[in-house]
């Protein structure tokens, strides 16, 4: 798996919900799970021609509690759909545990990124690290980078191909710890 | 820097030193599942190829939430239910009858005990903090520690509540632990263990410290739980086999916030619709005309629970305008009552006594209400649709409110029933 992704900025504020904002709340209520049926409606709570706009690579930049609301994972699906990764500067704990389960490369954790970047700017964000280049600005930080255990999920293809991982190891006799 | 309960239990059951913070694998020692969600986990299983579990001697199932099968397709999923334990070899099985809430019952027979990690698919599961267990819900990722015997968390931290103070007279613990999840308020517990513990901690028997761990998961607390102390050890001598330690934080423990609560809440007190923490005083919503009262569920079903509504109760009748339905949380908390002769004065008075288990609480498949009614019940929570009806208003008090407001036909103050 590619972990550095080099691509162009969209920037969002605080707050983004995840049932609405991120995704329409219908695909949660009709438990929608394919990410290439869910990329399409990606954002268009906000923008409704965002799924036409961004290309694999691509990076969502957004401020405090992304993801907010009643934890669905259909948001964070419709992000991995489209191949792009996302910098927030905090997710709350249940879209937490869903982006991990998505398999999506993402850093959380990053405080005042969205005071660094401008929608159109071009970055270069390696997940594994947390090291963040704005090129555009000729900027760079270190954020902290997802803890091993959760990148090995996330490399893995997200809860059930991670699932599917630990049930062959574990009928192979070895351990199941990622 | 010292240790919070929740990192000592998660050191222990890793073999690591875990703070706050860590992502760890932590195997728990007992994981609970419910009657409704077996068929379920059944069907992942089966999905992913899995055809024994992990430890199926950890795993504990109960029949609550629909104990009385009220349909035939109820009936053809208890049957399920029972081919499923069986075929996974599952001999902690509690069909309806046989135990009662499953939030509850643990904690009686000695199945849980200070210190102990467990996971379970349920939310309430936090109950069994009542007695300084580490419950973690995790809904549908329970199939994963079924096949695999864990699943990833990230320690919380922990928020440690110190209770002060002694009750005023007409409120119970049920008033402060919903007035609590109230002035906490969602941001400042979220993903974090709430311990309580404080001087005021010996006056509260285990029963109020279900209650107590029953409400902050509906903020978004991780999970909850009670420093063990003289009262934990006595109350499970008897109950559980071999030595009990208690586990306690350290004094340079590092919190996220410690917070002193004093349980003078004043006046009984409601949690108005559509969400738990939505709480004010009894006096400003009495009067309003109610058609349907509920003592029951995980949050309150207790025997000093039925004892204070009994005590409304006893020489009044309830009101013709309402339906009462009593469930008290377990066998044995139905056999204490009918012992004391509580069961005798619901029945007399115009009370429904049903089943031990969830009761209407569980989405209202049994005894519910319909659109345009109004309820006030112990129940966990009161969006709308939790009593089945999306059109029903839901108010949640104490034991003694709801029985008050059963008898008088409109939402009461018990203090006034009881001069």
């Amino acid at each position: 798996m590619n972990w550095t992704y080099r691509g162009k900025c969209w920037k969002f504020g605080d707050n983004l919900g995840i049932d609405g904002d991120v995704m329409p709340l219908r695909f949660a209520l009709e438990r929608e799970l394919d990410p290439a049926v869910l990329r399409d409606w990606l954002m268009t709570g906000i923008d409704p021609d965002f799924p036409r706009k961004v290309s694999p690579g691509d990076i969502i930049v957004a401020g405090r509690r992304f993801g907010q609301g009643n934890p669905h994972i259909q948001g964070f699906l419709g992000i991995v759909g489209h191949g792009l990764g996302l910098v927030a500067e905090t997710i709350p704990r249940g879209s937490f545990r869903n982006a991990i389960n998505a398999g999506l490369p993402f850093l959380s954790g990053c405080a005042g990124v969205t005071g660094d970047v401008e929608t159109g700017d071009d970055l270069e964000v390696d997940f594994r690290t947390g090291a963040f280049h704005n090129l555009t600005r000729n900027l760079s930080r270190r954020f902290p980078p997802l803890d091993a255990r959760l990148q090995a999920i996330v490399e893995a293809g997200g809860w059930r191909p991670n699932l599917e991982r630990r049930l062959a190891r574990l009928r192979a006799g070895g351990s199941v710890v990622a | 820097m010292g240790k919070t309960i929740t990192e000592k239990i998660l050191s222990r059951v890793t073999g690591d030193d875990v703070s706050a913070g860590d992502i760890v694998y932590p195997e728990p020692e007992l994981v609970t599942i419910h009657d409704w969600y077996v068929v379920n986990f059944d069907k992942a299983l089966e999905e992913l190829g899995v055809e024994r579990l992990y430890d199926p001697d950890k795993v504990l199932i109960c029949t609550d939430h629909e104990p009385v099968a009220v349909s035939p397709a109820a009936a053809e999923r208890q049957k399920k239910v029972r081919e499923i334990v069986a075929k996974f070899g599952i001999r902690r099985f509690f069909d309806a009858g046989r135990g009662g809430h499953g939030h509850v019952f643990p904690v009686e027979m000695g199945f849980v005990w200070p210190g102990m990690f467990v996971e379970a698919y349920d939310v309430h599961v936090t109950n069994f903090g009542a007695v300084g267990a580490l419950a973690i819900p995790l809904l549908i990722e329970i199939t994963e520690v079924l096949a695999c015997g864990s699943v990833w968390l990230r320690a919380p931290e922990t928020v440690r509540v110190n209770l002060t103070g002694k009750l005023s007279a007409g409120t119970g613990i049920r008033d402060v632990a919903q007035k609590l999840i109230c002035d906490l308020g969602a941001e400042r517990v979220d993903y974090s263990v709430v311990e309580y513990g404080g001087p005021a901690l010996a006056s509260i028997d285990i029963a109020g410290r279900h209650t107590l761990c029953n409400t902050p998961i509906d903020i978004g607390a991780k999970s909850v739980l009670v420093e063990p102390d003289g009262s934990t050890l006595d109350y499970l001598a008897g109950r559980v086999d071999g030595p009990v330690e208690p586990v306690v934080s350290d004094p340079d423990a590092g919190f996220r916030e410690v917070v002193d609560y004093d349980l003078d809440v004043m006046e009984p007190q409601v949690a108005v619709p559509p969400t738990p923490d939505c709480v004010v005083g009894v006096s400003e919503v009495a009067g309003r005309a109610v058609d349907h009262a509920f003592i029951g569920s995980c949050a309150a079903a207790n025997l000093g629970d039925l004892r204070a509504a009994a005590e409304i109760l006893a020489g009044n009748r309830v009101h013709p305008r309402v339906r009462f339905i009593v469930t008290p949380g377990t066998q044995e908390v139905m056999a204490a009552a009918e012992t004391e002769g509580l069961l005798r004065l619901f029945a007399e008075a115009g009370a429904m006594i049903t089943q031990p288990g969830c009761g209407p609480c569980a989405g209202g498949r049994i005894g519910g209400v319909a659109d345009g009614e109004t309820s006030i019940n112990t129940g966990t929570r009161n969006d709308y649709g939790r009593l089945g009806s999306q059109k029903a208003e839901i108010y949640l008090a104490g034991a003694a409110t709801v029985a008050a407001s059963a008898v008088s036909g409109e939402i009461a103050d018990p203090r006034d029933l009881l001069d």
